[in-house]
């Protein structure tokens, strides 16, 4: 019996006067990965941003449940105090403001969401700089501003360790390849397999199939135009890869 | 509608000279009464509910048990708040409503603490210093702190004493049935080489609803060699109005160096005046303000360069929330004969609401051309994205602002010598008290 975490139905959401999203449909059980792959331009992006509740997007019609709840009616950090986090593709430079405090406040909002007891500091620090090692993340760079000043690699690994320390039970993983050289690459998506799990789901948004050789997805599904084109298995992103998106957007 | 003037029986009266200066204060305040809109100096902030509020003077000491007459079952706030103590090491001076309380005692070999009122009797050399480093003819709220002359204290430094603890201030003002002014007079003097830190604390005990006016004038001596360090929080209940009026003189190679957090009040100034009277004297003037609501907070700071080599830098910044508005005028001044100097000035502001404003009147007189002078003034907003990241990460809103808010305010508190302070100011430059 599967159990579903996230429904996505008819969705449609613009920003300003765009319509973006049309008519989005999709469900992701427990346990399961599943890809979205498009063209640029497709909207993908748009679909992570609607997901956490990034402010500007217009929902004008669909609905979306996590864990059966409306999750449109729930705050970003609401969101995120549920267990979903999204690995940005451009994640935000914040100058003045340390990883590690940022950090801290992140954990101890989502262990009080969760009624555990705040870590302290030596606690928190002992955490941060074992999830950081084994991302290869030196221990000066948890000082520095958060990624003012980050190498593309940097900022990637960084979301990563986010995603090892925060637990989330969704993760959104929005072209989580980009900026990222192969060794970078084999480093972070094995912080994000660690994190599969059977209660846990994934979804992996990108363009490029070769993100999904690291990341093996259960579902690939091509994006245009604002919704689902074609649902398939891993193989459909191979296709993809040899064949370009053209044939997708044809059969519309 | 009161008036700010009033006869009243102050201790001193028998001295002539006292009462005839008192008399000055009077009249050179009602030659130029309240400043409006119209008054230069006081532009965009207009001291409006001065004359409604019906302000007296707090009762004489034996009516003082009768000041509340609520009883035991208080309603008018009185007994709704003790005032904040003051935590940090110091040698601490308490003042209730203006009036002095306490002096600490084992104050060290070369500091020397007294009432304004007993160095006035004694006259033992403030008749030098007090009423001396400013103008009334133009400062009206400085003529009218004179007319009431006679609360405050009068401190010395001897000659290269350093203090080893910072001198605290702490003053608790609360306002009962009546609406209370309280008018302060401090005359501090570094003698040569002498090093101290001063720290004025101004909250509030009893209801924060509380009406009263506090009205300042500091006068800060500062001999050759001589180092100040002036920390100040200002942090008046919400109805509160808090004008204060800080006239320094630096003498040759002296330091002034102030910093002012203000937080509270309905209307609130923290006016500066430095004059750096001889070569190389240095001042440093550094300002923060945090607020909601809506409050008038006005840091404003004229810098005179006197001497030839003589230096300041200010740095001032502002986070307005509500439909607050923050104000801020700097002046620096450079005479012709002050070559080689250099003189810094930089305003920056956080509006957090599309009502928030800011007022910036940054002003430089320049009097010859062989000096290095700057001035800025930026604000902008909170970053969306910046927040959002935050948020996406569990963060709630308030707490992603105030992450913002003190990365924003940061390196103003650096400018803080003295790191309990430095960490007592952090912990208080906050959106919500």
């Amino acid at each position: 019996m599967k159990t579903p975490l996230l429904e996505i139905e008819d969705l449609c959401a613009r920003v300003a006067d765009k319509e973006i999203i049309k008519g989005f449909n999709l469900t992701i059980n427990e346990g399961e990965v599943h890809a979205i792959m498009g063209p640029n331009g497709a909207g993908k992006s748009t679909l992570s941003h609607v997901l956490c509740g990034k402010p500007g997007y217009e929902i004008t019609s669909g609905t979306v449940r996590y864990k059966g709840k409306n999750l449109l009616a729930m705050a970003p950090e609401e969101r995120a105090r549920e267990g979903i986090f999204l690995i940005m593709q451009y994640p935000v430079e914040i100058p003045g403001v340390p990883v590690t405090t940022f950090l801290k406040h992140a954990v101890n909002a989502i262990r009080q969401h969760r009624h555990e007891p705040e870590l302290d500091t030596m606690e928190f620090i002992k955490l941060l700089r074992e999830e950081g090692k084994k991302l290869g993340i030196n221990p000066d760079m948890l000082k520095r501003p958060i990624n003012v000043g980050f190498s593309g690699g940097e900022k990637k690994r960084l979301e990563a360790l986010q995603l090892a320390i925060l637990k989330p039970q969704f993760s959104i993983l929005d072209e989580a390849d980009s900026g990222l050289d192969v060794d970078a690459m084999k480093v972070v998506a094995e912080a994000i397999n660690a994190e599969r799990t059977e209660h846990n789901a994934m979804l992996v948004i990108t363009h490029y199939q070769r993100l999904l050789k690291d990341i093996v997805p259960d579902y690939v599904h091509i994006y245009a135009d604002g919704h689902i084109v074609a649902s398939g298995n891993k193989d459909l992103a191979l296709e993809v890869e040899e064949q370009g998106y053209a044939q997708f957007l044809k059969e519309k | 509608m009161g008036e700010l003037v009033q006869k009243v029986e102050l201790m001193g009266s028998d001295l002539p000279w006292l009462e005839g200066l008192r008399e000055k204060g009077a009249v050179f305040f009602e030659k130029q009464g309240l400043p409006t809109a119209k008054t230069e100096a006081w532009k965009y902030t207009r001291p409006r509910d001065l004359l409604a509020d019906d302000f007296i003077l707090p009762p004489l000491e034996e009516e003082k048990e009768n000041a509340c007459t609520c009883g035991e079952h208080c309603t008018c706030g009185h007994h709704q708040r003790e005032g904040e103590d003051f935590l940090l090491q110091a040698y601490v001076i308490d003042f209730e409503n203006g009036a002095l309380e306490h002096i600490a005692h084992n104050l060290p070999r070369g500091v020397t603490i007294k009432p304004l009122i007993e160095a006035i009797y004694e006259d033992d050399g403030i008749r030098k210093y007090l009423n001396k480093s400013f103008d009334m003819e133009k400062n009206p709220f400085a003529a009218l702190n004179t007319a009431y002359l006679e609360q405050g204290l009068f401190i010395t430094i001897e000659k290269n004493v350093m203090l080893d603890k910072p001198l605290a201030l702490v003053h608790h003002s609360f306002s009962c049935h009546e609406n209370l002014m309280f008018h302060l007079r401090n005359v501090i003097l570094l003698e040569e080489g002498a090093k101290a830190e001063i720290v004025e604390y101004y909250n509030y005990s009893g209801n924060e609803k509380s009406r009263y006016f506090t009205n300042i004038v500091n006068e800060l001596y500062i001999g050759r060699h001589a180092e100040l360090n002036h920390y100040k929080f200002q942090d008046e209940a919400f109805k509160a109005v808090h004008i204060a009026y800080n006239a320094v003189k630096v003498k040759g190679e002296g330091r002034y160096n102030g910093f002012c957090l203000q937080r509270g009040g309905n209307l609130a100034r923290n006016e500066t005046h430095v004059s750096l009277t001889e070569e190389r004297a240095e001042a440093e003037i550094n300002a923060a303000y945090i607020m909601n609501g809506w409050a008038v907070i006005d840091t404003t700071t004229d810098v005179e360069h006197l001497a030839p080599y003589t230096k300041s830098t200010q740095l001032v910044k502002g986070v307005v929330g509500g439909q607050a508005k923050g104000v801020f005028q700097g002046k620096i001044h450079i005479a012709p004969m002050a070559i080689k100097t250099e003189g810094a000035q930089l305003h920056k502001a956080l509006l957090l609401t599309d009502e928030a404003e800011i007022d910036v009147k940054p002003e430089l007189e320049i009097y010859n051309d062989d000096v290095k002078c700057s001035h800025g003034a930026a604000s902008g907003e909170l970053d969306a994205d910046q927040l959002f990241y935050m948020r996406s990460r569990g963060i709630g809103e308030e707490e992603a602002k105030q992450i913002l808010v003190d990365a924003y305010l940061q390196d103003v508190l650096e400018k803080i010598n003295n790191q309990d302070i430095k960490d007592w100011l952090a912990a208080k430059a906050k959106l919500a008290k």
